[in-house]
């Protein structure tokens, strides 16, 4: 499997997720969930392609991480629509991922098979998918804070469904950031360095530690909260990508790709 | 404000106190010096911060202020305080010397430690005050509460204790010394002999596996053989080796292996800590998150 057969694969799971996405719309559950996860399987299967054909798990670049963002976000949403049954959730989740296949397609970025010592370990592959997955929820939530914040009103399911994204979105986040704790040990000695990954990393899963004790101490304040959603968000893409671009990281970060 | 039931804007303000009082810290003692309080100072620390939390929490009925500080509404600011912090420390580049004055020395700056610790006696308070209520449905807040203050008490008092070495080895011959992050020559009490230094490359020429296969000898009489490389480092008598570089110029041919030695006592409290933490959030995925409503 190479990066060329790329566009096929994303295609077909593109499709099949719309398809499913349309007949949330009109109701139909049984076909939502064949069409959604038969694009989720089809999605994978590239990715396992990849993984074979790399002879590694395809987390090391930027491209790749995005792959995996594109993969989670429709899992997540059909998890959000199983429970919720949101008629838009995986409208948004299709079109949130067909973006980053887009980024993909069009800056596919550095795939070599090489994969330095140091991320040769077994806690590399938990590590960032991890994180991914918990991307695509709080990237749910942001969704939701925003459309909250534009109505200038919420409904209870809404402030609920929001609530379970972020709850569920830091359990992931926390995984992610201790797996890179106990990687680190293994790898360099220590489990903390304040590497500015790391900084940005404590930073965003303070700002939704905000969030969950807002809510609790004012659950009236949802918009402060919603709020605090977006700023974390920001967090969190700095934490991800726009580390890349900070004048504080150059140099200094192991985790640069 | 300050009248009962305290909420959030009165530890905004108590909070914006902290800071002030860091800032004099700051200008009269200077920044902090983490390699102070190594052992026995960090038990006598560890100690003394237990003593404090536990009269806290004594006096909870008679002080409103530590009633109140083990409440969600406490938490907001403190934790707004420390992610600002935080954040800024991520904008501004951390450098060991210059830079922007106390904000590019952001772990030895008094402030960001002050608010640090506020944050850890909080979450000590509330994890004691759901501990000594005890019923099994508190498990999932006191395994969050507690875990992050037993990871991070144990990383911040024990990192004065953690030792990091350098030890070079050549090709059949045992090397007792090492230098330190100082570069002063330390005797580790192990010695280390490489037998053979093995490198694969990638087509490119980047390294794909370099590795190590060493004895090590220990003042006890002890010799351990093993293979150290990236990710798996040999552990020996509280020592843990780890693979860290090699002669570059010569690859595969490198007739010497450089190793970092590390000793970190505190570790297994650190763990304790992490893996409290990492069940806790496995609870606020399955019992914590609010119940979901379905129209």
């Amino acid at each position: 499997m190479s990066w060329d057969s790329f566009v096929w694969f994303a295609l077909g799971a593109v499709l099949l997720w719309a398809a499913g996405a349309f007949f949330a719309w009109k109701e139909r559950k049984a076909l939502v969930y064949v069409c959604t996860l038969a694009g989720i399987a089809v999605f994978f299967a590239f990715i396992l392609g990849m993984w074979i054909s790399l002879e590694r798990p395809p987390l090391r670049t930027m491209g790749e991480t995005r792959l995996w963002y594109s993969f989670f976000l429709p899992v997540a949403g059909i998890i959000v629509y199983s429970r919720w049954r949101y008629k838009w959730i995986l409208s948004f989740s299709t079109l949130l991922s067909l973006v980053f296949i887009c980024v993909n397609l069009f800056k596919p970025g550095i795939h070599s098979k090489s994969l330095m010592p140091a991320l040769q370990s077994p806690w590399f592959a938990p590590h960032v998918i991890v994180y991914m997955f918990s991307y695509a929820l709080l990237g749910a939530a942001t969704v939701m804070a925003i459309y909250m914040l534009i109505k200038k009103k919420s409904t209870e399911k809404e402030i609920n469904l929001t609530d379970n994204l972020v709850y569920v979105g830091l359990a992931f986040l926390t995984f992610g950031m201790l797996f890179g704790a106990l990687w680190a040990k293994e790898a360099w000695g220590t489990y903390w360095t304040w590497d500015p990954k790391e900084t940005w990393a404590a930073a965003t899963w303070l700002c939704y530690l905000v969030y969950l004790h807002l809510r609790k101490a004012k659950p009236g304040e949802w918009k402060f909260a919603c709020i605090i959603l977006l700023v974390s968000f920001v967090c969190l893409q700095i934490c991800w990508w726009g580390i890349n671009y900070l004048p504080s990281a150059q140099g200094l970060s192991v985790h640069t790709y | 404000m300050w009248t009962k039931p305290w909420n959030m804007r009165e530890g905004f303000l108590l909070g914006g106190g902290l800071l002030l009082v860091g800032l004099l810290l700051q200008v009269t003692l200077g920044p902090i010096d983490w390699s102070l309080p190594a052992w026995p100072v960090n038990l006598v620390l560890l100690i003394f911060l237990l003593v404090v939390i536990g009269v806290m929490y004594a006096l909870r009925r008679k002080v409103y202020a530590f009633e109140w500080m083990m409440h969600s509404g406490a938490a907001v600011p403190c934790l707004v305080y420390a992610a600002g912090l935080t954040v800024l420390m991520g904008l501004l580049p951390q450098v060991r010397m210059g830079g922007v004055p106390w904000l590019s020395q952001m772990l030895q700056f008094w402030p960001f430690v002050l608010i640090w610790t506020w944050m850890m006696v909080i979450s000590a308070l509330a994890a004691l005050n759901h501990l000594l209520r005890w019923k099994v449905k508190e498990i999932p807040f006191i395994l969050n509460h507690l875990g992050v203050v037993v990871a991070i008490v144990a990383a911040t008092l024990g990192s004065a204790d953690m030792q990091t070495l350098q030890l070079t080895a050549f090709t059949g011959e045992a090397e007792w010394r090492a230098v330190d992050e100082t570069g002063r020559m330390v005797e580790p009490g192990i010695a280390i002999e490489l037998r053979q230094f093995t490198m694969e490359e990638y087509p490119d020429h980047s390294p794909k596996r370099f590795a190590s296969d060493v004895t090590v000898y220990t003042k006890d009489g002890k010799n351990v053989s093993g293979i150290v490389e990236v990710n798996k480092p040999l552990k020996v008598n509280g020592w843990k080796i780890y693979q860290y570089g090699y002669d570059v110029m010569r690859g595969s041919n490198s007739s010497y292996s450089v190793f970092q030695l590390v000793r970190d006592p505190w570790i297994l409290w650190v763990y304790i800590g992490i893996f409290m933490m990492l069940a806790g959030a496995l609870c606020l995925m399955f019992f914590m998150a609010p119940k979901p409503v379905k129209s």
